[in-house]
């Protein structure tokens, strides 16, 4: 888990076309992962690096955010350097001041690394003012003027700000532990090739027993281990300078061969609180980073998509196969008839039993000599053996509602064979005294169009307002 | 070849067939949830028997089959009882006539029909319980019956009339089941209820139909969770929507301010698009035609401003990171002087520092390095100041979701989509605006927003969508 299999998830994630089928494929295949979903990301990124276009936008800005992070640190192992030299010049006839030195390598660590912690407590504001202080901060700013080509690259990351901020948090330790190098070896430099006296000097009045105890409570963390590394009573007396009066004092240089022990301490606090404490920061901030790439996975956009697409069961409904559209050819039905006669040759109705059948004539005001329901109930030798007794015109009733069958069909074309003229008459329920809707009829009339017949009629009757339901089925 | 006891058992199947035009493929595509059937008032439409296998993970746990109207019911009929067979051996017959029929064009819909209930299928009955029973469907019935294999009855109302009892009575001579369903007005519970009477067609099939079932309610389940972060995503995204305009002249001129407002408007109304989109997807209504209103952001109070940034900082970043920088300074003096300045370096530093950043801004955003202006101005909108708009659009996306969730997938018409005020009183109490709206003031303060914290948002909204969906 690290910063390039975050880029390499963002990059993937922009570019990824996969199916919901292959994930989940996916996720099946990486069943163990389910509970942890950061484990399961970085997987997914594993399987789909390939998919990556060269060169992947990880590398470009890691190495970038390398070779930047590289150069400053450099630079700020010399400026540690030069500074250590400038804090040890020494003269010869002034001894060095031992307080700019130990300001240089305890207070001000313990100061930074204080205001490190607190940026760390503040890590998830975007305006953090302690992550704008920072060199690293003001690397991306850096990056902004580099030449065109790898600004254009890197403008592609867009790396969330708690991120964001623990990259800067964590790149400033590591150029702070460049200039606290810087400085240790400016001392040890100059201790190996210059005979220093060291001394102390302050405004404040404290007693060598008070700076004593004082310098003991710094040097907790080695005093045991290694006592010539703390100064003793005696040291810091005989190495207490005042600047009043020209000359050394005779004490002084009477121990000049012991003031230079003092390097032993000042090494030891170089090396414990600007190295190791600042080395032990360092982690801390990387665990803060390595925490924030696991919470940013989950929150780059698409992410959350993903796992859901890999976790969750595909439960599918539809059908397999695009239904084969339906090309409805609709052409007018001119055969049309507005009104009945009063009387016909045979009246028939298509699965209307032959009691409905007069009913029905009579409120149509229709007579006729016979009457017969066909279709329906009856077998088709019955069917049969009243076409063959059909002749001259027949009124032939049928159920509106009822869309035509081919087997109505089949019954019409046998009977226009034997007849002179059929009217098919739609009717309505009883309970709507036998109207008709308009789009029941419209059913009928592309139904008798197929057949194509100059001896088949359809009767138009008065049609009933449709209902809000069937007209929501009708669209 | 195996025979149908045979191959019957890989998982349940279950045939809708009827009458042409009685709303089977309505019932099919309630069922299956699938708003790309084929539904006309013309007979004939279905010409093909169409699978709609419900699949968990690509294992079909049961099937559906939308099949065509029967057409010559008499005559496959009356071909099959010129077949004087025992009970036992009727379903060969029919199995005889499908093999025997199926080139001919004449019985295409049967042979269609048939060929999933010789091959295991339960058989679903659908009539139109609105229309009066008829004689005519005693041949379909008693063909059916010649199949052997366990059936049911549902019973559809296309039109408000009501001759149900009738039918009852008819189709209780011939089913061992019958059911009411209105496909056009399906809930859940109703569904449920379906898929139970199915499952108790035979008893190998309880097990998977019941399986189905719970599998089933998750998928609703799954559907809301994804309404619900769909929807968390397009709050957050249109809070904190910021737009910008990089202009060169001293002052933004009037076209400009009119672009950057008119494009942040046309951002707000494209992300509820294509969250209403991404929502009928996730509730399989692709085909879904709507009249709806766009997103009324007119007389809406959005905030704007004329800013600059230095760095790619904005005013605000350079004085926070000045100060600090000053106040740095400051505190060495201090250290130097042993803190007897008490702080008051660090003081200095800072309103130093913050005071030459505040009133250097203009003249550094003119400034040159490397041939670039560190500095650019531009016309800003966003994020969303007004405290009502992520109600406002929060209201229209639950509406929206709430009637596309209750939508049948039977239903073809134009849905409207007319939210009133009265919407707002079913899904918004004090207690949810007071804990929506500590997430509001976060999506609007542009920090980084957890993913712990929107999936805490996502569940409010799920409580609400599973409140308003009849789920």
């Amino acid at each position: 888990m690290n910063l390039k299999s975050y880029l390499d998830l963002f990059e993937l994630l922009e570019v990824d076309t996969s199916s919901r089928e292959e994930r989940r494929a996916f996720g099946l295949v990486n069943i163990v992962t389910q509970s942890r979903p950061v484990e399961q990301l970085s997987a997914w990124v594993r399987e789909n690096r390939v998919k990556l276009k060269k060169p992947e936008l990880s590398e470009t800005f890691s190495s970038t955010l390398y070779s930047t992070t590289l150069i400053i640190s450099i630079v700020a192992f010399f400026l540690g350097f030069i500074s250590g030299v400038g804090l040890l010049s020494y003269s010869g006839h002034e001894p060095v001041n031992i307080i700019y030195f130990i300001a240089m390598v305890v207070f001000l660590p313990l100061f930074t690394m204080a205001l490190t912690l607190f940026s760390m407590f503040r890590v998830n504001s975007t305006q953090s003012m302690l992550v704008h202080i920072s060199p690293a901060f003001w690397m991306e700013k850096i990056l902004r003027l580099l030449p065109n080509k790898i600004e254009d690259n890197l403008k592609e990351v867009k790396i969330n700000p708690l991120l964001a901020n623990w990259i800067v948090i964590k790149r400033s330790q590591i150029i702070a532990l460049a200039f606290s190098l810087g400085l240790l070896f400016a001392l040890l430099g100059v201790v190996a090739t210059q005979d220093i006296a060291f001394a102390w000097s302050t405004t404040l009045s404290i007693t060598p027993e008070s700076f004593h105890s004082f310098l003991q409570t710094l040097a907790f963390p080695w005093r045991d281990l290694y006592p010539s590394a703390l100064p003793s009573v005696e040291l810091i007396e005989q190495s207490q300078y005042f600047r009043l009066g020209d000359k050394l004092s005779d004490e002084m240089i009477q121990n000049a061969s012991k003031l230079g022990e003092w390097w032993k301490f000042l090494a030891f606090a170089t090396l414990f609180y600007a190295i190791i404490l600042r080395f032990v920061v360092y982690l801390l901030t990387e665990f803060g980073l390595n925490r924030a790439i696991k919470k940013s996975f989950l929150t780059l956009d698409g992410a959350q998509k993903l796992l859901n697409d890999m976790n969750e069961l595909i439960i599918s409904t539809h059908a397999n196969e695009n239904e084969q559209q339906l090309i409805q050819r609709h052409t007018a039905y001119d055969q049309m008839l507005n009104s009945l006669d009063a009387s016909y040759d045979i009246v028939q109705g298509w699965a209307i039993l032959k009691e409905s059948l007069s009913v029905i004539a009579d409120s149509m005001k229709v007579i006729s000599p016979k009457f017969f329901e066909v279709g329906g109930g009856n077998t088709l030798d019955e069917d049969m053996e009243i076409i063959h007794h059909s002749q001259g015109e027949v009124l032939l009733y049928v159920k509106s509602w009822e869309p035509p069958t081919m087997d109505f069909i089949d019954y019409l074309e046998a009977l226009i064979k034997r007849v002179d003229k059929v009217i098919v008459c739609p009717v309505g329920t009883i309970e709507d005294a036998y109207k008709t809707e308009a789009r029941e009829v419209n059913v009928w009339a592309r139904k008798l169009s197929i057949l194509g017949s100059e001896k088949v009629w359809l009767r138009v009757s008065s049609v009933k307002t449709l209902s809000r339901e069937a007209l929501n089925a009708e669209s | 070849m195996p025979s149908r006891r045979q191959t019957a058992f890989v998982h349940p199947k279950f045939a809708v067939v009827g009458h042409p035009n009685k709303g089977k493929s309505s019932i099919v595509s309630a069922l299956a949830m699938d708003d790309s059937v084929q539904i006309s008032d013309t007979p004939g439409t279905t010409t093909k028997k169409r699978s709609f296998p419900l699949k968990v993970d690509g294992e079909i746990l049961y099937e559906l089959f939308d099949t065509p109207g029967f057409q010559r019911a008499r005559r496959v009929l009356a071909w099959l009882e010129q077949h004087d067979v025992s009970a036992d051996k009727k379903y060969e017959v029919v199995q005889m006539f499908i093999n025997e029929h199926k080139n001919d064009p004449k019985f295409n819909d049967e042979v269609e029909l048939l060929e999933p209930i010789m091959n295991g299928a339960g058989i679903i009955y659908v009539v139109d319980g609105s229309k009066p029973y008829g004689e005519e469907y005693e041949a379909e019935m008693e063909i059916l019956r010649w199949t052997g294999q366990p059936s049911m009855a549902l019973i559809n109302h296309i039109d408000e009339s009501d001759y149900s009892e009738e039918w009852k009575r008819a189709l209780g001579h011939y089913f061992k089941m019958v059911r009411t369903f209105n496909p056009m007005n399906t809930s859940l519970e109703q569904h449920v209820s379906i898929l139970e009477s199915m499952a108790q067609l035979k008893e190998e099939w309880t097990a998977p139909v019941k399986e189905s079932i719970i599998l089933f309610e998750k998928y609703h389940d799954q559907m809301l969770e994804r309404s619900s972060a769909v929807i968390t995503k397009l709050l957050y995204r249109s809070v904190s929507l910021v737009e910008k305009l990089t202009f060169h002249g001293e002052d933004a001129t009037e076209d400009e301010k009119n672009s950057v407002e008119e494009n942040y408007k046309e951002r707000l109304r494209e992300l509820e698009r294509s969250t209403q989109k991404t929502i009928e997807t996730i509730w399989n209504h692709d085909h879904l035609q709507k009249e709806e209103q766009s997103l009324p952001l007119d007389g809406m109070d959005l905030f704007s401003e004329q800013t600059a940034s230095v760095f790619g900082l904005s005013r605000k970043e350079l004085l926070v990171t000045a100060a600090a920088s000053g106040a740095a300074t400051g505190a060495g003096v201090d250290l130097f002087f042993g803190g007897t300045t008490l702080l008051l370096g660090t003081g200095l530093g800072a309103v130093i520092g913050g005071a030459g950043a505040f009133f250097a801004f203009n003249e550094l955003s003119e400034v040159k390095v490397l041939g670039q202006t560190l500095g650019k101005r531009y016309l800003e909108m966003g994020p969303m100041e007004n405290r009502n708009f992520p109600y406002i659009l929060l209201g229209r996306v639950i509406y929206h979701t709430t009637k596309v969730a209750n939508r049948s997938h039977a239903l073809r018409g134009m849905a409207e989509f007319a939210m009133d005020n009265s919407f707002k009183d079913k899904w918004l109490n004090d207690d949810l605006r007071k804990s929506l709206e500590k997430y509001h003031r976060k999506f609007r303060s542009g920090k980084e927003i957890e993913a712990e914290e929107l999936a805490q948002y996502e569940e409010l909204i799920k409580e609400v969508l599973k409140h308003l969906t009849n789920v």
